[in-house]
């Protein structure tokens, strides 16, 4: 399939290249932020790729704009979807007419599941080992604890980052290469769509909380207007919110606006009490 | 004033875990044995370090959920132990509720500030200035968060215990009430954007798909995403076929139902 000292026969992208992208993922979290979450670190990591893929402005605003969308997964395990996101954008550098809109279907319909697996794995595993030998030393006020703690974490989380840089790339090269022999790729992002849809739908019914505790009745037949909707259907207010804010986007308003909408909302709500 | 600076320091070192690939340096284990250092009294940092982050353990961010601030909670709270003489209980009691009252900063800084820098990014994009972008992401880690850490920490522990426990009590409970509820709200922009990024009415059904297999059946997102694969296979496989079936018309029909 690949020969083995080379990333992929033909490929612009070197391993130093990967390896490049994978130390500026360890600023995954540098500039999170509410609006986007991890967006600006995951277009920083991969500004190395975009340049060398990209020679003209035009182009590399095109790239910059899609890795500044919205992201976020644990963020040891993003390589992953950075390596993927390599591979692809090096077909879309080297192909014609490659759907773009699936380069980004492909890292939201992954980064969810991704956090699945991260977040027990990196924070409900490896923290907790890392944690109990540190503390254990710690508690009689022993130096080694918190050395400790920070060697048995880091090594296998940093290093699974560099290891799925690579892994990720791999895997999206031989994908695509095989896809593209088949001509499928029409077929691909369609499903990516359909899969990175589904993936949003779970991640908004579980991320996004609005409840308006404002009862109804009196005595026994007392219920809430939040009881109301969920007996309507599970879930229904956070799902007519984001609507709402979905329709806003839609008609131009500016993510900066929408922000200070929801703190007055949330500080008004709390203040008088029709959220909770 | 010295030991201001240098704490406040170490609370900025604690942060820059984000910078260094969130290598757990603002656990209090880390940055309770740090505070200890800088005081001069190594052991007993790292003790109520220990005692701090059993208390801190369920605090770590999953998902969009941001955990209390246990870089300032800790230094503080051991700082104060340390100086007054006072045990775990003191650094707890004022460890915690500092660690709440600086996560509103922080939280206002994620909702406000980091977002300006965000925004900025973007105009620097849509002109392929990446060295513009670059450095919003670096700038914005450092100027929205990192360096208000540090100065809270720093002028804190400059004004002493009994001035921070003022400060707290000042604290109406339905701000803190009210910023937790927008917390809640917020995530809806991010998944907003991304609707208007890929639906379209083809496919738009299969976002309330996935909510409801989450409302309903309490599936959780990698349940779903192996569901949304199953889904989208057999629609791909079903679109091919009839692609395939048009084109063959008449030719070698039923063949392929013997697959199933």
């Amino acid at each position: 399939m690949m020969t083995s000292n080379t990333v992929k026969e033909n490929s612009m992208i070197t391993k130093k290249d990967l390896n490049k992208v994978a130390l500026r993922s360890l600023s995954m979290e540098w500039s999170w932020n509410y609006e986007r979450q991890a967006n600006l670190p995951y277009c920083y990591a991969l500004i190395p790729i975009i340049n060398k893929l990209y020679k003209t402005d035009e182009e590399r605003a095109e790239a910059m704009k899609r890795h500044l969308e919205f992201f976020n997964t644990t963020p040891h395990l993003s390589t992953l979807l950075l390596g993927i996101s390599t591979a692809m954008e090096e077909q879309n550098a080297t192909e014609e007419n490659f759907d773009t809109s699936s380069i980004n279907n492909i890292k939201i319909a992954l980064m969810g599941p991704l956090a699945g697996i991260g977040d027990s794995f990196i924070w409900g595993t490896l923290r907790i080992i890392a944690t109990g030998i540190g503390i254990s030393l710690a508690r009689q006020g022993n130096i080694l604890g918190p050395i400790l703690f920070l060697l048995v974490f880091n090594i296998p989380a940093q290093g699974l980052r560099f290891f799925l840089m690579n892994a990720g790339y791999k895997l999206g090269a031989e994908f695509l290469t095989k896809i593209e022999k088949s001509g499928l790729m029409e077929s691909l992002t369609y499903g990516a769509a359909v899969l990175g849809l589904m993936v949003i739908g779970g991640m908004t019914a579980e991320n996004v909380s609005i409840n308006i505790p404002i009862a109804i009745g009196s005595g026994d037949e007392a219920t809430t207007i939040g009881d109301i909707c969920n007996g309507i259907m599970p879930g229904l207010l956070p799902l007519a919110f984001t609507f709402v804010v979905f329709f806003l986007l839609r008609k131009n308003f500016k993510t900066t606006t929408i922000l200070l909408l929801m703190a007055v909302l949330g500080l008004a709500g709390a203040f008088f009490g029709f959220l909770g | 004033m010295l030991q201001a600076i240098l704490l406040a320091l170490v609370a900025m070192l604690g942060n820059a875990e984000y910078l260094f690939g969130t290598c757990l340096l603002s656990r209090p284990l880390v940055m309770g044995t740090l505070t200890g250092i800088v005081l001069g009294d190594i052991s007993m940092g790292v003790t109520l370090g220990a005692t701090l982050e059993l208390a801190f353990m369920g605090a770590f961010s999953v998902g969009a959920s941001i955990p209390p601030e246990m870089i300032s909670g800790t230094v503080l709270g051991t700082a104060f132990a340390i100086t007054t003489g006072t045990g775990a209980e003191a650094a707890l009691a004022l460890g915690l509720p500092i660690a709440s009252l600086v996560l509103i900063f922080k939280n206002l800084s994620m909702v406000f500030i980091l977002p300006m820098f965000v925004h900025k990014a973007d105009k620097y994009a849509a002109v392929g200035n990446y060295k513009g972008v670059e450095r919003m992401h670096l700038l914005g880690g450092f100027f929205g968060v990192n360096l208000i850490i540090g100065v809270i920490v720093g002028v804190s522990f400059y004004l002493g215990s009994p001035v921070i426990q003022g400060i707290l009590d000042m604290i109406p409970a339905w701000v803190q009430k009210g910023l937790e509820l927008t917390m809640g709200l917020l995530p809806a922009i991010g998944f907003g954007l991304l609707m208007q990024m890929i639906m379209n009415k083809n496919v738009a059904c299969f976002f309330f798909l996935g909510f409801a297999l989450s409302t309903y059946l309490k599936i959780p997102v990698t349940g779903i995403a192996i569901f949304g694969a199953i889904v989208a296979i057999v629609l791909v496989q079903i679109k091919n076929q009839n692609k395939h079936a048009v084109e063959t018309a008449g030719v070698s029909e039923g063949d392929e139902d013997d697959d199933f």
